[in-house]
């Protein structure tokens, strides 16, 4: 957790480039979100979870499921 | 022919909540509400292999397998607004561990609950999102209902741009609370009725490093209250409290060269079960010609048994689990995803095979024979209108 | 703001030779900073091209200068959505830097004396009323 914590503040007040706004097109692809298919990202979690002990950790956990 | 209730139900269990509530949104830019309306549908076809003869009682079994239908559509709403509506419809028949016994030779085996079970489930969930000058934040509520298990969640989450836009701050809040109801039939459950309630809360930051690359860091903590014993299962003595920690981080980087997109996603999970996992997901989203995309990804998961799952029963246990998710083991799996744009529409098509393998985990434990493998297949059609 | 608008001098995407700030002097100008990849960008177009049809004759202009990194992007823009104000192109970066812009899409409103009076970052469909009641009141002085 530590290392995480101090990983987090390094990234955030690290040395990042300056990234302009009229710069970012690239960052405004499609293929370069956190999710690029959110239906089928949505259906692995949800079957990772209920085979697996661990869920979460993208974000909040929402309604359940009695999945098998 | 009619099926005997008791193993109907057999396959709903809730040994976690799991429908995930992702924000929508956590690219670069937070604040924009979506251009166009967008709508689309998914059906996909998960099918877990065979039991092996050797690692069952009664010879090789069918396991489980579900039919899932998706709908999702999102829309702007005036100025401010988006409105998001996902339905998913599942299918599921098949057969899963009952519990779990030792043979002659000593070895143990799973007894399945016998074939043909069916049961359906159907989720609804809405999401309103409002867009304001650097951020958004959003409404979420999801209503998930089967033969004997009802959950009713609603989530709150926010994400918001620093003054450069560099930098984007989000957080989530969820509630859910979980009705279960077990049909009575020949075969005893462990409850008539019960509930469960799961408190979550997330954290996340994500940064952009550079003009092509952009990472992000995230922490959740889960609170899990009520009953999370498998009311079907043999014997299953669970606490009635689960406390979880993840923490997680994410990186995209773009490549000029090949045109393609590098996604790698960590994620450490610990609980007080005495739970610990790595999950590691790499994918390559690689641009071609005529506005196709093709995307290998693997994923490698591992994690380590409860403190309180065993194969065979032991009465002097307080807590006793024979359920092959709390056991120590590790997985592989791999896909590959194929996009095609034309117009204003999208197809989708993957597919995914999941391994798993005791000796494959970092963490050595008892080997559960119920561990499972699936194959996983979908096509999605998206259409925007422009 | 208040301050005089920065030089701008650059190529035409859609015909030969460049276009100046300077020559537009006199008139109401509103420099709009975009990229074809910027969402709001898109929902602008529409609406600057609708004021400058009405309020073109009363001496409004617009000047749209695109910073897209791709020229082949822009331009695939533009097919989709034309407008008929003058759209010029900066590859290098250098105007959105000399005007500070903070965010995609940033509007600069220039009064007739060359001056930036009023800046407007992002776009939504309801800011076409505000910004039309900016301009006529730019246009009256």
């Amino acid at each position: 957790m530590k290392t995480l914590t101090s990983l987090l503040m390094a990234v955030v007040l690290c040395g990042c480039e300056t990234v302009q706004p009229w710069e970012r097109g690239i960052l405004a692809k499609e293929e370069m979100q956190w999710q690029t298919n959110v239906s089928e990202a949505q259906l692995r979690n949800q079957i990772y979870a209920s085979k697996e002990a661990s869920s979460g950790g993208a974000g909040a956990s929402g309604g359940g499921c009695g999945c098998n | 022919m009619s099926r005997p209730k008791d193993e109907r139900n057999k396959t709903v269990l809730a040994l976690t909540s799991s429908a995930l509530l992702l924000p929508a949104y956590q690219g670069a830019l937070a604040d924009a509400q979506p251009e166009f309306t967008e709508v689309g549908m998914r059906y996909s076809k998960y099918d877990e292999d065979d039991i092996l003869s050797r690692k069952a009682f009664g010879g090789g079994s069918e396991r489980y397998e579900i039919d899932v239908a998706q709908f999702h559509l999102l829309a702007p709403v005036a100025d401010q607004w988006s409105f998001a509506l996902d339905v998913a419809w599942e299918d599921m028949s098949g057969a899963s561990p009952w519990f779990v016994g030792e043979s002659a030779s000593g070895s143990p085996k799973v007894i399945m609950s016998g074939a043909s079970i069916e049961d359906t489930r159907t989720e609804v969930s809405g999401t309103t999102r409002y867009y304001f000058d650097r951020g958004n934040a959003g409404l979420n509520y999801t209503y998930s209902d089967e033969d004997d298990y009802t959950s009713n969640a609603v989530a709150v989450d926010g994400a918001f741009n620093s003054e450069d836009g560099l930098t984007t701050y989000s957080a989530a809040v969820s509630t859910s609370h979980d009705d279960i109801d077990p049909t009575q039939g020949t075969i005893p459950t462990n409850t008539l009725s019960a509930r469960k309630d799961v408190n979550s809360v997330w954290v996340g930051v994500s940064r952009i490093v550079s003009k092509r690359a952009l990472v992000r860091f995230g922490l959740s903590y889960t609170y899990r209250d009520g009953f999370l014993t498998d009311p079907y299962k043999g014997d299953d003595r669970r606490p009635d409290e689960r406390k979880e920690w993840a923490a997680s981080a994410g990186y995209r980087h773009f490549f000029d060269a090949p045109n393609a997109a590098l996604h790698v996603d960590y994620r450490y999970f610990n609980d007080d079960w005495d739970v610990q996992s790595h999950t590691v997901d790499i994918a390559w989203e690689q641009n071609l010609p005529q506005n196709f995309r093709v995307t290998p990804f693997i994923r490698y998961y591992t994690q380590h048994e409860a403190e309180f799952f065993y194969n065979l029963e032991d009465p002097s246990y307080e807590y006793f689990a024979d359920d092959y998710r709390l056991s120590a083991f590790g997985a592989f799996s791999y896909g590959l995803r194929l996009r095609h744009d034309f117009g204003d529409w999208s197809i989708n098509l993957d597919a995914e095979r999941y391994k798993t393998d005791e000796s494959w985990g970092i963490y050595s434990g008892e080997e559960s024979p119920g561990l499972v493998d699936f194959w996983r297949y979908g096509i999605g059609l998206d259409y925007i209108f422009r | 703001m208040g301050q005089p608008a920065p030089a701008v001098l650059l190529p035409d995407m859609s015909a030969a030779g460049e276009v100046s700030l300077e020559s537009l002097r006199g008139k109401v100008v509103y420099v709009d900073f975009w990229a074809s990849w910027c969402g709001p960008c898109r929902i602008s177009f529409p609406i600057l091209e609708q004021l400058r049809n009405e309020l073109g004759p009363e001496g409004f202009e617009v000047l749209a200068i695109n910073v897209d990194e791709v020229e082949a992007d822009a331009r695939q823009f533009l097919a989709d959505v034309t407008v008929s104000y003058p759209v010029v192109r900066d590859a290098n970066g250098t105007t959105p830097l000399a005007f500070g812009v903070m965010g995609m899409p940033t509007g600069y409103l220039v009064d007739r004396t060359g001056v930036v009076r009023v800046i407007h970052q992002g776009f939504r469909k309801s800011d076409g009323e505000p910004l039309r009641a900016s301009i006529v009141e730019l246009l009256g002085e």
